[in-house]
């Protein structure tokens, strides 16, 4: 590896990380792909390396939401025993998967990710009609500051069982693909736990270095995570996250959104093709 | 939902601070050894890429001293299901490695 890869590689990242933190993505979900199909790295490696970028945006951007009181930290950790449970099925599997499903799989998170960035999200807080109690032993229920409001918004947190189930998922796919699977935790936070989507975003970003964490370590001792690809991919995203963060563009910008929607829908074309063997890959299948 | 207003805070500020100091640290010796090996390419010995190594590793084991911090507190706040949550990530976490290192 020359350090002229090593520079493309570093501004490669710096891109995908700063255009993913302008619509609030993790940049993981672009890195794998334009790891294997452009740069030709073996998509155990690719993985490997965004992985490790995908625990460096997350604790490099939690800083603001913990000091603003976005994250619910309690919350947080609970949430974590089922995502990372997730990773440990998922590093499980990663082991015993053969090199082209996971093309395939990460093809149609692509094609799921691509159809989230089109549909519209509506604040679960604001439609919640439902007063059920909070569940058990778990004093999860909180507040936030509301900057334009200039008070606390109290919440509730619901359907515990049934986000714990998404949080799973999330985290098997977290571990199997190495990227952040905010297209699973999205609905997790909005349709099962019905949180405020300021709180979700802040929650979820703050659980995805943890949930990485537990598959990163089994990537490091199999060899996957490899200095000179994983070193430059972490070190762009940390600059492109802070980049992209000074430029968050606002969610109803719908023709970024539509650029966006239709780069993940080539990027899933490239994976199944790389999934079929045919054309544009030409690394280790 | 007002009760205990300054211990969340103080969590919070703490752990801001650690992921802080930690995403510099190790963004620094990973921008470091990457700079190093620019220069060291024709040297006998590999520092650059080591120390790239050591950046990646202190990126890995940051998401686990956030969770032992957070089990410290939970622990002294004595809100002890928390703490228990926060035993089982860490457990979770070590049998990720656990099963990296016996299935390769």
């Amino acid at each position: 590896m020359n350090s002229g890869t090593q520079l493309w590689l570093f501004a490669m990242s710096v891109g995908a990380s700063a255009l993913g933190g302008m619509l609030g993505m993790a940049s993981g979900i672009f890195i794998v792909p334009i790891l294997t199909i452009f740069g030709h790295i073996d998509i155990r490696s690719a993985i490997g390396a965004s992985i490790v970028s995908v625990i460096a945006c997350s604790c490099s951007s939690a800083a603001p939401f913990l000091k603003a009181r976005l994250t619910n930290v309690r919350l947080a950790i609970v949430l974590e025993t089922a995502t990372t449970a997730g990773a440990l099925s998922g590093v499980l599997l990663a082991g015993a998967i053969p090199r082209s499903y996971l093309f395939l799989i990460f093809g149609v998170i692509l094609l799921l990710s691509a159809h989230q960035m089109l549909a519209k999200r509506h604040d679960p807080a604001l439609t919640s009609t439902s007063l059920r109690p909070a569940v058990g032993i778990w004093r999860l229920d909180s507040s936030y500051p509301d900057r334009a409001l200039g008070r606390d918004i109290a919440y509730r947190v619901e359907r515990l069982q049934i986000g714990m189930l998404l949080m799973y998922f999330a985290g098997l796919i977290s571990a199997l693909l190495g990227i952040g699977s905010g297209v699973l935790k999205v609905p997790a936070m909005d349709t099962a736990l019905r949180l405020p989507i300021k709180v979700s975003s802040a929650t979820s970003n703050f659980m995805i270095c943890v949930t990485a964490a537990a598959s990163a370590g089994a990537y490091l001792v199999r060899g996957y995570i490899v200095a000179p690809i994983a070193g430059p991919v972490a070190l762009g995203s940390v600059v492109g996250a802070i980049l992209g963060a000074r430029f968050l563009l606002s969610f109803s910008n719908n023709r970024i959104r539509l650029l966006f929607a239709a780069t993940l829908g080539v990027l899933a074309v490239g994976m199944f093709l790389a999934a079929f063997g045919t054309g544009l890959y030409r690394g280790t299948a | 939902m007002s009760r205990n207003k300054s211990k969340p805070v103080r969590i919070e500020s703490l752990l801001a601070a650690v992921l802080n100091v930690g995403t510099w640290l190790a963004s620094v010796l990973i921008g470091a050894g990457l700079v190093l090996s620019l220069f060291n390419e024709r040297m006998p010995f590999r520092t650059g890429p080591q120390v790239v190594n050591i950046g990646i590793g202190l990126f890995v084991l940051l998401p686990i001293l956030r969770v032992i911090l957070m089990l410290t507190i939970f622990v002294r706040e004595r809100t002890y299901q928390f703490a228990a949550a926060a035993v089982l990530v860490l457990l979770t976490i070590l049998a990720g490695v656990a099963i990296g290192i016996l299935y390769k």
